[in-house]
């Protein structure tokens, strides 16, 4: 038997004047690093980190589910409400849960369209984080496929979500955590991915604010895999160079869930990004 | 290419959980190889006739259209970045997908699953 070292909590937070209640995870000790998930996933892709006790003997690792993700609530009234996440209310998002923890100035990791939000928030919100891991991140990219496959009422927009996202899968994956990180698509509400990709494949504000990100305050570490189709190394080297100061690891057998996908694989270059703030 | 996709109707008769992936898919799928046409004719889930072309007569859902060396690293156990999946071929320049796409993708873990069948096969 074994009973791990996270521990999961609520916070209420205002949001867009509304209550959210929102579902956390932590564990660990220290430096606070908030970690963010991918489109149409949750928390649940950061928990091998999380039971990583090298990494939190000196790491507070916390991750959240958004709202409409995991165990977090949609809000009252979604039920004729179109979701469609924005970077304004992300970026709301994140700062109301940094403020509500009472986290100081954390480090922020964030995959996908969290890397996105952590550069974003590299960019307008500065001062309120010690530095950004942005893993599977850049500046910006038009879907290659139409978000309004993922929700649809005759088919299972979870299931169609998950077998297009495996193209964004290492071959060299652990066979169980592709399908794991497969499930958490499979599992998303209906709607959600279609909402989330809709914010991550139509806002291209991100760009040119790229240059205004002063890594000599708040550093900028990139991360990415070499079998993401969606980011692709080159979306990432281009987000990278066009940030003066940024650093960028590129890991040659992960994609686009890389702590989720192959921990194992992933953990060398999470450690190296972690030395890499203050 | 015929060779392979004999394997292919074998192999799928002998995997359950694709069979029931697939229950609801019948349909004509395009596979054009270094412009060679073969025309995989699918009920419920069982790939019942592979045809060669060229034909202008044989109505098709949708096609995979990609050449035979992008094909042979898509189907080796650890394939290269851009050969790991279908939509690989299209992100890299070296397939093309068309026809009735939503079809495709109500039925893509199926149709991902079938196509990776050769995978490691001695020859393929």
């Amino acid at each position: 038997m074994t009973i791990e070292a996270i521990t999961g909590r609520y916070l209420t937070v205002q949001i867009a004047g509304a209550p959210r209640r929102i579902y956390f995870e932590e564990a660990g000790q220290g430096r606070p690093v908030i970690c963010l998930h991918t489109a149409g996933a949750d928390t649940r892709q950061w928990r091998h980190l999380m039971n990583d006790a090298e990494i939190t003997s000196s790491n507070r690792l916390i991750a959240f589910d958004m709202p409409w993700h995991g165990k977090s609530l949609p809000p009252e009234g979604f039920e004729t409400e179109e979701y469609l996440l924005t970077t304004e209310a992300y970026i709301e998002t994140v700062l109301a849960v940094i403020d509500g923890l009472d986290l100081g100035k954390p480090v922020l990791a964030g995959c996908s369209m969290g890397g996105r939000i952590a550069l974003q928030l590299a960019a307008l919100h500065p001062d309120k984080f010690s530095g950004f891991i942005a893993i599977e991140a850049s500046d910006f990219q038009p879907a290659w496929y139409d978000i309004d496959w993922f929700h649809r009422p005759d088919a299972h927009g979870g299931e169609m979500g998950a077998a297009l996202v495996s193209a964004n899968i290492s071959p060299y994956a652990p066979n169980a955590e592709r399908w794991n990180t497969l499930w958490m698509f499979m599992q998303s509400g209906p709607g959600v991915f279609r909402g989330d990709l809709s914010f991550y494949t139509k806002d291209d504000s991100l760009i040119p604010r790229l240059p205004t990100i002063d890594t000599s305050q708040t550093p900028v570490h990139i991360i990415v895999g070499a079998y993401d189709l969606t980011c692709t190394p080159e979306d990432a080297k281009r987000t990278a160079d066009a940030i003066p100061g940024a650093t960028l690891a590129v890991m040659d057998e992960l994609g686009h869930f890389p702590m989720s996908e192959h921990p194992e694989g992933f953990r060398p270059f999470f450690v190296d990004a972690l030395a890499k703030m203050p | 290419m015929i060779d392979i996709f004999t394997h292919i109707q074998k192999t799928l008769d002998q995997t359950p959980h694709l069979l029931r992936l697939g229950r609801l898919f019948s349909e004509t799928v395009l596979i054009e190889v270094d412009g060679e046409e073969f025309y995989l004719t699918f009920e419920k889930g069982h790939l019942v006739a592979v045809v060669e072309g060229p034909s202008r007569k044989t109505p098709w859902s949708f096609a995979l259209r990609v050449d035979r060396d992008a094909l042979d690293k898509f189907w080796q156990p650890l394939p290269e970045p851009g050969f790991h999946d279908i939509f690989g071929f299209v992100k890299i320049g070296r397939g093309r997908v068309d026809g009735d796409i939503l079809k495709l993708v109500k039925n893509l873990r199926f149709f991902k699953e079938v196509m990776a069948l050769p995978r490691g096969m001695k020859g393929a």
